[in-house]
């Protein structure tokens, strides 16, 4: 199980199970889109009182962590995703950056380097 | 569930034989809540439930569930109609077998979940044909468990349901317990003396000390209130006393300064930012060292 | 279901009654043959107050019914049916090792619960009487002799109703005291001294035994309406007290 919080901490639980949720998405345990447990099993997973599991959802949910869809669940949210999107656009940029030298240097034209690029994340759709 | 609280309790008093049991007790149980009466044994948390119950008579003060008065023989049995209950000795009828308790007891309640009592017995283990006598008290408890949540109540009263179990039977009859709650919409009073477990399930607590409830409230919202505050000196720590409310208690050993408070941090650390401490630490206090804080002791 | 209840918990204090009873009618029926081969034997010269026992119990056995009698409904049976219904009156109804907090936790009042429980002591206790006494007609035949089945039937329902008033003082006991012993060696004890006040002191203003055995009855064929009443009436405020002791009591 992916949460645990500790009752005898004098955190309040709720507290602590919103920051387990919060740090299982940012460790990517858990991503956008991703079905966290129902209440009422996580309720009884973790042998805690399910209202605490109702107030910790709803709390992250008015935060925008996540989404609580009518009969449905609760999802990741998009949000957090997007942030951490942004954290690690700068290393991505110079991944393609160096890529994109080393190809040019093989003397292949930009042409065929966005023909391949393309080619490359068609394939992988496919 | 149409009323906002289920049980409510003020100046409540019961003597026996001129010893006060409970004096001035006052309680009030939410719909919905997991509410856990928490106390020392002989604190009144039997006597309490025996008088929600219907059966003792409060010396004087006012008790209703569901709005009703347990001490009347006509709307006390209108009250039962509607609770799960589980008491202290776990006492069942020792000559019938667990099946025939079972049959018995479904009588009682037009609401009765033969679903669930097929269910839980599998869950417990339960053998249908054996004599009640011979269960164990860990079978016992789960059987008289069975019997509170298949009556299709609004309201479980428990007497330490978790007393007398090892651990693994204990988180068993929670885990049922929890489960039960969640998937049924229902009121859990409980009374416990394991810190632990009612810090794990409850969302509401009252300490009960003396025959008085001396602390209560949501449980987030006493472990949001409570915190220690660590102040740390140059030289020995100032004997100096603090006036803020919610100050409980102030413990000193050597440069170390030690501040129990019941109504947040802040007005503390404004008082005592005057003393000049090197560092200040606020930290969390649990339940048990709320307890600890609460309970008079006598020893 | 009340009632399914009422009878697992006090259904070996009655077999065991019903068996014992039965016997002991049987026995005694079975004995009269050589009873009265005995009675040749007896003196009729002897003297003192002695004597005069001797010879007054000897002329009851010279007739059947009156062997019954003596031998039974104002013997054994009277004092095995006292002994019951203090047995079936104290079994514990809201003891604590019987579950009584699980039975107060149930949607049912006090009163009720009571009700059943004394109903049901009541009708076993009425079976305790009635059956054994029928039994002396049934089995006459076997040793030829024969015995009215309504006067068995006046004499096991005489027991029944003075027996009630022992019923129910061990029920107002059991209310008074929470272990199960103290009911049971009181009323045995209340048992024995109103015997000894009517045998032994002759002092019989209002005999619960003589009515119990409907000595006017046999006698003088007079059902003893009186003493009947007076009994309903006693065993009936035993029972109110009991009552209202469980009532207010708190568990």
């Amino acid at each position: 199980m992916l949460f645990r919080p500790n009752p005898s901490s004098g955190v309040p639980i709720y507290l602590q199970l919103m920051e387990q949720v919060k740090h299982a998405i940012e460790t990517g345990a858990l991503r956008a889109g991703d079905q966290l447990p129902g209440m009422r099993p996580l309720a009884e997973e973790l042998v805690m009182n399910p209202n605490t599991v109702a107030k910790a959802y709803r709390e992250l949910e008015h935060e925008g962590v996540i989404e609580l869809r009518h009969g449905a669940g609760a999802f990741v949210a998009r949000n957090p995703r997007a942030k951490k999107l942004a954290d690690r656009l700068p290393e991505a940029q110079s991944i393609v950056a160096s890529a994109v030298k080393k190809v040019r240097a093989l003397g292949i034209s930009d042409e065929e380097l966005r023909r391949l690029i393309e080619a490359e994340m068609g394939g992988r759709r496919g | 569930m149409a009323e906002a609280l289920v049980i409510e309790a003020t100046a409540l008093r019961k003597t026996y034989d001129g010893v006060d049991a409970l004096r001035n007790l006052d309680l009030a149980v939410p719909a919905g809540s997991i509410y856990a009466l928490v106390g020392r044994n002989g604190a009144g948390k039997t006597t309490l439930i025996k008088i929600l119950m219907g059966m003792a008579r409060a010396t004087s003060g006012n008790v209703r569930v569901f709005g009703q008065n347990p001490g009347s023989s006509d709307e006390g049995i209108e009250i039962r109609r509607r609770i799960g209950f589980v008491s202290d000795e776990k006492d069942l009828y020792a000559s019938m077998s667990v099946e025939e308790l079972i049959r018995f007891t479904a009588s009682f309640f037009p609401r009765w979940r033969n679903d669930l009592a097929l269910e839980y017995s599998r869950r417990f283990a339960l053998p249908p044909s054996l004599k009640i006598k011979a269960l164990s008290r860990g079978m016992r408890t789960k059987l008289a468990l069975l019997l509170a949540l298949c009556r299709g109540a609004d309201l479980l009263i428990l007497d330490e349901p978790t007393s007398g179990l090892d651990p693994v039977m204990a988180d068993d009859v929670l885990q049922a317990l929890v489960a039960h709650v969640a998937a049924e919409e229902l009121t859990v009073f409980f009374s416990s003396n394991q810190i632990a477990e009612v810090e794990q399930i409850a969302d509401r607590i009252a300490i009960i000390d003396g025959g008085r409830a001396i602390v209560s409230g949501s449980v987030d919202e006493l472990r949001e209130r409570y915190c220690r505050i660590q102040l740390i000196f140059e030289d020995a720590a100032p004997p100096a006393t603090l006036r803020s409310a919610g100050v409980e208690r102030i413990t000193r050993s050597g440069r170390v300064m030690t501040v129990l408070s019941s109504q947040g941090s802040a007005t503390v650390l404004d008082e005592v930012r005057d003393l000049r401490p090197l560092s200040v630490e606020v930290s969390p206090v649990n339940l048990k060292e709320i307890f600890l804080q609460s309970v008079t002791v006598e020893d | 279901m009340l009632w399914q209840k009422s009878w697992l918990e006090t259904r070996w204090r009655f077999l065991i009654g019903a068996i014992l009873l039965s016997c002991s009618a049987a026995v005694t029926v079975f004995t009269y043959p050589t009873v009265k081969e005995l009675l040749s034997l007896v003196q009729g010269n002897a003297t003192g107050a002695l004597g005069r026992q001797i010879r007054e119990s000897a002329e009851l056995a010279r007739t059947f019914p009156g062997y019954i009698w003596s031998e039974s409904f104002a013997g054994n049976q009277r004092q095995w049916i006292t002994l019951f219904a203090i047995l079936l009156g104290t079994a514990s109804f809201l003891s604590t090792s019987g579950g009584a907090s699980f039975t107060l936790s149930l949607p049912v009042s006090r009163r009720r619960l009571l009700a059943v429980r004394t109903s049901t002591g009541l009708a076993e206790l009425f079976i305790l009487a009635m059956f054994p006494a029928l039994l002396i007609p049934l089995l006459a035949p076997a040793i030829g002799e024969s015995h009215g089945v309504a006067s068995a039937l006046i004499h096991g329902f005489c027991l029944f109703i003075v027996a009630t008033i022992f019923y129910n003082l061990g029920f107002l006991l059991s209310t008074i005291f929470s272990d199960p012993w103290r009911p049971v060696l009181i009323a045995i004890g209340v048992a024995v001294a109103l015997g000894f006040l009517d045998r032994v002191l002759r002092f019989t203003p209002l005999s619960l035994f003589d009515v119990m055995s409907a000595e006017r009855y046999f006698r003088h064929g007079a059902v003893p309406w009186a003493g009947l009443l007076v009994s309903v009436a006693i065993a009936a405020g035993l029972y109110s007290v009991a009552v209202a002791n469980l009532v207010r009591r708190d568990f």
